[in-house]
């Protein structure tokens, strides 16, 4: 494997990922502190506001559990995993990170449609910007975290 | 095909896969075993944007870790010692109501832990009361501020609850309001104990000992010290109770607030510590919230499916009286709060179970509080309850020294489960 071209391609991703996160961060603060102040001083605020703030609640989500799945830090219940003799752990572990991979995998394909309908639909989210592009953080999301898995699966830690 | 595919999910679940991927799968089988197309569980996914309320968890979310990384814990016992620690027994009270209110501040994310118990296990072990006796208060306070806003388990019961339509409808504010009686219950129990097995006189008053990181000042200069944090509860909850801000407005105010106070008036942290504080915070929320979204699909699935009606004639034919059902019902979720952690346990058991309690004529207020006030017992329940972990990580203790340190603790809490659970008014009364 060309490890020598996905390394920095990686590390790019995770820079990128968590500049994201703090900047989506930001914006969902910004622009609800900013909804308040205006509403209970002024009486006015921001038409689309509401509407931009909770898409990129599910952009932070998204995200968030994109850096999650880097170091499969994810919310389990492994009561197998826990009990389970010591040689059975990687066995277990691979074949838990190979199931994920795989639902993953669906669940972005099956996004990735909704997305494609929503696009011909021409919906609009708010303002001047359409639904499709903020429901397709699902599929991509879900897509960078199956490769993850499969990263996880081929080499459990 | 369907059920080995059931069967090959549950095998994941069991070896550990993600939570959302079980749910994922357990969601798609149902949907295709009912020939729906399978991007429905994306279109149900997305059904996050139509609730406002839950763009309070990030920003809660983010808020409690600036304040676990920031001092807080520190003038939060000061402030608590100065006030309480002349009551007989008083470093103890003091741990419980710090501990209570700096988990519902944080939103019951096991921080308390990990940031109060530094302070008050040796302060606790300075002032003579026993090592089990402080280990045990210190691991199972970790949870204490559970049913109190803002903890994020209490917010998200509402939202799922509100997602099944109930046909007895019941606001958020019902929920916070609910929750106040039963954790003061909760705290006289434990003071009550705590004064019965120290009757004896051993623990030295807290003012006279010299107790190292967590020792109390007089008022004053707590007060002082606190200045900036003091106002952070009146934003909270003043804010949302006198209606003057929805609860996601109280939550960016509160977000805004706590990056103030904690960077430029206090100067705990920098400004680039932020950007750390963040993704650690977003993560956390990242993985509760796909949860969230994969159970609305599943949970809309089930409904379809007609599961909870099901599930509620099922029981109906065999257990009568509400009162069998409740108790059916804890003995359920503390077996469940022992392998699960709060949230699964929200996401996947409230929407079966819910319906079939308003089916046995039980409040949904009610049921959240029993539901909570069980999971708060589950966090330090063994074999696996979460709190265990993180204090034996935390304090260098193996589980098992947790495991006897705990028990007592839990048995009083468990007394009080059982009032609360029975007697619907101490839920109620502030409601209704």
């Amino acid at each position: 494997m060309g490890a020598s071209a996905v390394r920095p391609a990686l590390a790019w991703l995770r820079r990128l990922e968590d500049g994201l996160l703090v900047l989506i961060l930001a914006a969902i603060i910004g622009v609800a502190a900013y909804q308040v102040a205006a509403r209970n001083l002024f009486d006015t605020g921001l038409l689309w506001g509401d509407a931009l703030v909770r898409v990129l609640v599910i952009w932070v989500a998204m995200v968030g559990a994109m850096v999650a799945s880097r170091s499969d830090d994810h919310i389990r219940i492994d009561l197998a995993a826990r009990f389970a003799p010591a040689h059975w752990r990687r066995p277990l572990a691979r074949f838990a990170n190979a199931f994920t991979c795989a639902v993953l995998g669906v669940f972005a394909w099956s996004s990735l449609r909704f997305v494609l309908f929503e696009y011909e639909d021409g919906m609009i989210a708010f303002g001047a910007v359409p639904a499709w592009l903020c429901e397709a953080i699902l599929p991509f999301g879900a897509a960078v975290m199956c490769l993850r898995y499969l990263m996880h699966a081929l080499a459990p830690r | 095909m369907i059920w080995a595919g059931l069967a090959l999910t549950l095998a994941a679940a069991l070896a550990g896969a993600p939570l959302v991927a079980v749910l994922m799968a357990a969601a798609m089988l149902g949907f295709l075993a009912a020939g729906i197309d399978l991007s429905v569980v994306a279109i149900e996914l997305y059904r996050i944007v139509d609730t406002p309320l839950l763009v309070a968890l990030p920003l809660f979310t983010y808020a409690g870790y600036v304040l676990a990384e920031a001092k807080t814990s520190e003038r939060l016992v000061a402030l608590v010692r100065s006030l309480l620690g002349w009551l007989p027994c008083g470093l103890a009270v003091v741990g419980f109501i710090a501990c209570g209110l700096f988990t519902a501040l944080t939103g019951a994310s096991g921080v308390t832990i990990v940031a109060l118990g530094a302070l008050l296990l040796p302060a606790l072990l300075q002032a003579g009361y026993g090592e089990r006796f402080s280990l045990g208060l210190v691991t199972t306070s970790g949870s204490l501020g559970l049913l109190l806003v803002p903890s994020l388990p209490l917010i998200l019961y509402g939202v799922i609850a509100q997602q099944i339509n109930l046909g007895e409808p019941f606001t958020i504010i019902d929920l916070f309001k609910a929750g106040v009686l039963p954790l003061l219950l909760m705290l006289a129990c434990l003071v009550a104990w705590t004064l019965w097995t120290h009757r004896g006189g051993l623990a030295a008053p807290a003012s006279n000992s010299a107790g190292a990181a967590a020792q109390g000042g007089g008022l004053w200069p707590a007060l002082v010290a606190a200045r900036w944090e003091l106002p952070l509860p009146l934003v909270v909850l003043g804010g949302i109770y006198s209606g003057y801000f929805a609860i996601s407005e109280a939550a960016a105010v509160t977000a805004v607030y706590v990056t103030v106070a904690e960077t430029l008036l206090y100067r705990d942290l920098r400004l680039k510590d932020l950007p750390a504080i963040a993704v650690k915070a977003m993560v956390m929320v990242g993985g509760i919230l796909l949860i969230l979204g994969v159970a609305l699909a599943f949970t809309s699935f089930l409904v379809d499916a007609e599961v909870p009606q099901r599930l509620f004639e099922f029981m109906q034919a065999r257990i009568e009286s509400p009162i069998a059902f409740l108790l059916l019902l804890n003995i359920l979720l503390l077996a469940l709060g022992a392998i699960l952690d709060i949230f699964s346990a929200l996401v996947i058991m409230v929407p079966l179970i819910l319906p079939v309690a308003v089916g046995y004529g039980i409040d949904p207020v009610h049921l959240g509080i029993v539901f909570l006030a069980n999971m708060q017992i589950g966090y330090f329940t063994p074999p696996v309850g979460m709190n265990l972990f993180i204090a034996s990580y935390r304090f260098n203790q193996p589980v098992l020294a947790l495991y006897a340190a705990c028990w007592p603790f839990m048995l009083v809490l468990l007394a009080a489960l059982l009032l609360i659970t029975y007697v619907p008014w101490f839920t109620l009364a502030l409601v209704r």
